[in-house]
């Protein structure tokens, strides 16, 4: 049965590459990114939560 | 810039808070109910309204929608507005927001016993509350945005962009798989048909899984954890990566619910391929929160609320690894229709969903109410008996889940199938649904002993219902420093442009998929004897449908030889094509149905469907008397027959108005060969409609 769907799509795998790549190079720009972030701004952001001390 | 006073508002958390607690409550109660009608069918009380197919979506419904999504709105209404330095947009649209989701619930606690069902699981609520539930979700998006941009912090911390993407995709998820063509007030049709609609569905419903079960409470993790530990998340770069991979992959890996079925290979693989990919973003998430407890772990073994975050984490660890092997289609092929699944699904429901929302509710309601929690002691005890429940609820279901997935499959050394009767594999595993149904009890034992205890430290303290902050406001324009220009800082400042963005990258995975499926026709093969429904086969079709039959039973036969030689030949695309929805299910309590027309007499049909222990002793089906005792209405033929042909059934222009007549003849026919089985019905009662649907399924393209 599945072979018939592959015969009668025969772009099937350039979709499952191309789906692969897109994800590949969406992660390289995350990746890229977190690297060249400023590791002041990191630390003031992961402290967000802990400054609103409203509470005792 | 200058100092601004301002105050948050307490008081629709707390109700939020509420409402989590005594819906958990019901929709946990309704769980139990149908666990113990799974080994005493007699605990339906007789009554349709509370049987099995009917309240089983009632009890996902309550517990995903008004648990969790309660759950999720508390979370989210506390910590916006703390991240945010600001109070809710607007108090008049938190409190539409709170009541209208409310009567959401409601109306879904009115209609799913009635059997007023779409079908497509975890979206089972007719058009008009589907409609409700858009509105009531656009003006949680405004509360949260308008929120967003009088904000008086500049950057937007994580938990705020799962929120944004938790917002963006169940408005998507929502939208897209509720085209419906309304037939009255409470009944339609979907636009999809067959192996479209499930692709559809599973793309809503492992999305549903990924985005109001899992990213709303990882961004409640992100803000709760470091309050609670008191230091800050391990790694924010972590946070970042896994939130952008996470959400980016997630909404391929729906197919991975389809495998072996009718959907084309090529759409299964991708399915298999992301939901593989899918373990590396969610265990950052956890490993992300267990590390946050680094240099902490003595604080875990003093305070309960920790231990709930330790175990909710674990689980979810646990869930998420399953879940890509599950993915696997080796492991699937045993696993898929079993109790297996119900294991996986309920260590992340249990776990992860469950153990969070009570660790923030025991950490927010003495902080609200200005007081200390009542009693440690209980939820210490509240502790254990749910991590114990969770094991006794699991552990016997997945041994059920091998053991009868196994049992199926087994062939004797004569090549005969070891247990021809799906019922012998049933008969096997009823202690362990006993056990099941003994760890569901302890856990809602654990969130009874909660509700006393949050009871009691309401009781004794005295609710902060706007609680006095103060923060700078924001310069107008913000001038960037030098050495600022990084892309995240200035998107992180950008809440619109993070939302399109978001959008964007839950879409690619959706349109990829979908596409194809839709566009290229060849890509569901028609086959010319797969004929439109009679009138009278459509109306058995929509009482299958209310009776929630789906609930237990498949109509999707794989490609195994242990199924085709138990059921017949495999199901294939073109036999869908008019299936408008689709009706594969995704649990086998009962034998698979989709070649079931022809395998019995009309009077087997009848006599199973009265009292199901006389055909098949042991049976844990429950008796359906009342589709015996009910008339079939057929004035709504006329516009099923027009709704249908709107949705592209081939049916006759004009037949709609001669549709009664080969009802009433088919019909009659039916009760005339019953008479024969000394079995006198009138033909015009509901169950001759569903025997006549019965008798048709799956022969289309049988070799008679």
């Amino acid at each position: 049965m599945f072979k018939q769907f592959v015969q009668n799509f025969t772009d099937s795998r350039i979709y499952l590459i191309s789906s692969l790549w897109i994800f590949l190079i969406f992660f390289i720009l995350v990746a890229v990114m977190l690297y060249r972030m400023n590791k002041k701004h990191i630390e003031y952001m992961s402290n967000l939560p802990l400054n609103d001390d409203n509470e005792k | 810039m200058q100092l601004e006073k301002f105050n948050y508002d307490n008081k629709i958390v707390r109700d939020f808070g509420i409402a989590t607690v005594v819906w958990g409550i019901i929709g946990m109660t309704v769980g139990l109910l149908i666990a113990f009608q799974l080994f005493k069918p007699e605990m339906n009380m007789g009554n349709q309204y509370t049987t099995f197919g009917r309240i089983r979506p009632l009890h996902t419904n309550a517990v995903i929608f008004a648990f969790v999504g309660n759950g999720i709105f508390m979370g989210v209404y506390y910590s916006m507005q703390r991240l945010l330095k600001a109070r809710m947009f607007s108090d008049r649209l938190s409190k539409i927001h709170f009541w209208g989701w409310q009567l959401i619930i409601i109306s879904a606690v009115i209609t799913l016993p009635l059997g007023l069902t779409t079908s497509h699981e975890y979206a089972e609520l007719e058009w008009p509350i589907d409609i409700a539930i858009t509105l009531i979700w656009v003006v949680f998006g405004v509360n949260m945005f308008g929120t967003i941009v009088k904000r008086r912090e500049r950057h937007m911390y994580v938990a705020i962009w799962f929120y944004i993407a938790t917002f963006v995709t169940v408005a998507v998820l929502h939208i897209v798989n509720s085209f419906q063509l309304p037939v009255s007030a409470f009944k339609s049709y979907y636009l999809y048909a067959g192996v479209q609609d499930a692709l559809v569905q599973w793309w809503y419903g492992h999305n549903a899984v990924a985005f109001f079960l899992t990213t709303p409470y990882l961004g409640m993790m992100y803000y709760f954890l470091p309050k609670m530990a008191n230091r800050p998340v391990y790694s924010y770069k972590l946070s970042i990566l896994h939130f952008w991979s996470l959400i980016f992959i997630y909404i391929w890996a729906g197919p991975h619910h389809l495998l072996y079925t009718s959907l084309p290979g090529w759409a299964q693989s991708l399915g298999v391929v992301f939901s593989i990919m899918l373990i590396a973003p969610s265990w950052g998430g956890m490993i992300n929160g267990l590390l946050t407890l680094r240099g902490a772990w003595d604080k875990v073994r003093d305070d309960a609320i920790l231990k709930f975050m330790v175990v909710g984490l674990t689980a979810y660890g646990m869930a998420t690894f399953e879940g890509p092997m599950l993915a696997l289609k080796q492991i699937n092929a045993i696993a898929h229709y079993t109790d297996w699944i119900v294991a996986h699904v309920h260590v992340g429901a249990l776990g992860w969903n469950g153990f969070l929302t009570f660790a923030i509710l025991y950490w927010l309601v003495p902080r609200i109410y200005q007081t200390e929690i009542f009693s440690r002691k209980l939820m210490n005890f509240h502790f254990w008996i749910g991590t114990l429940g969770i094991l006794f609820y699991a552990i016997p279901l997945y041994l059920a889940g091998f053991a009868q997935g196994l049992m199926l499959k087994e062939f004797t050394p004569e090549g005969m199938l070891k247990y021809p009767a799906f019922l012998q594999t049933t008969l096997e595993i009823i202690p362990m649904h006993i056990f099941r149904a003994i760890g569901g009890t302890m856990y809602l034992t654990g969130v009874i002993v909660m509700t006393y205890n949050l009871v009691k430290t309401v009781a004794k303290g005295k609710l902060v219902a706007n609680e006095p902050a103060e923060a700078m406001s924001l310069a107008p324009v913000f001038v960037p420093q030098s050495g600022e220009k990084t892309w995240h800082r200035s998107l992180e400042r950008k809440p619109m442009m993070f939302m399109v963005l978001s959008i964007i990258v839950i879409l690619i995975g959706g349109m990829v998929e979908m596409m194809p499926t839709f566009m290229i026709s060849s890509n569901v093969p028609t086959i010319a004897s797969v004929k439109p429904y009679t009138p009278l086969e459509l109306h058995g079709r929509d009482l299958y449908i209310r009776e929630g039959c789906v609930n237990c039973h498949s109509q999707m036969i794989r490609p195994f030889r242990s199924e085709t030689e138990r059921y017949g030949e495999y199901s294939k695309a073109g036999e869908f094509v008019y299936d408008h929805p689709f009706l594969w299910g995704s649990k086998r309590t009962g034998p698979d149905l989709h070649r079931e027309g022809g395998k019995y007499s009309n009077a087997w049909h009848f006599n199973h469907m009265l009292d199901p222990t006389t055909m098949s002793p042991g049976s844990i089906m429950p008796p359906y008397p009342w589709l015996i005792d009910q008339k079939l209405d057929t004035t709504t033929t006329e516009s099923k027959i027009n709704a249908m042909r709107t949705l592209g059934v081939p049916y006759e222009e004009g037949y709609e108005k001669l549709a009664n007549n080969d009802l009433n003849a088919q019909a009659q026919s039916i009760a005339d060969n019953l008479v024969k089985d000394n079995i006198n019905i009138q033909s015009n009662r509901e169950i001759i409609a569903i025997i006549a649907y019965l008798q048709r399924l799956g022969t289309d393209i049988k070799v008679k």
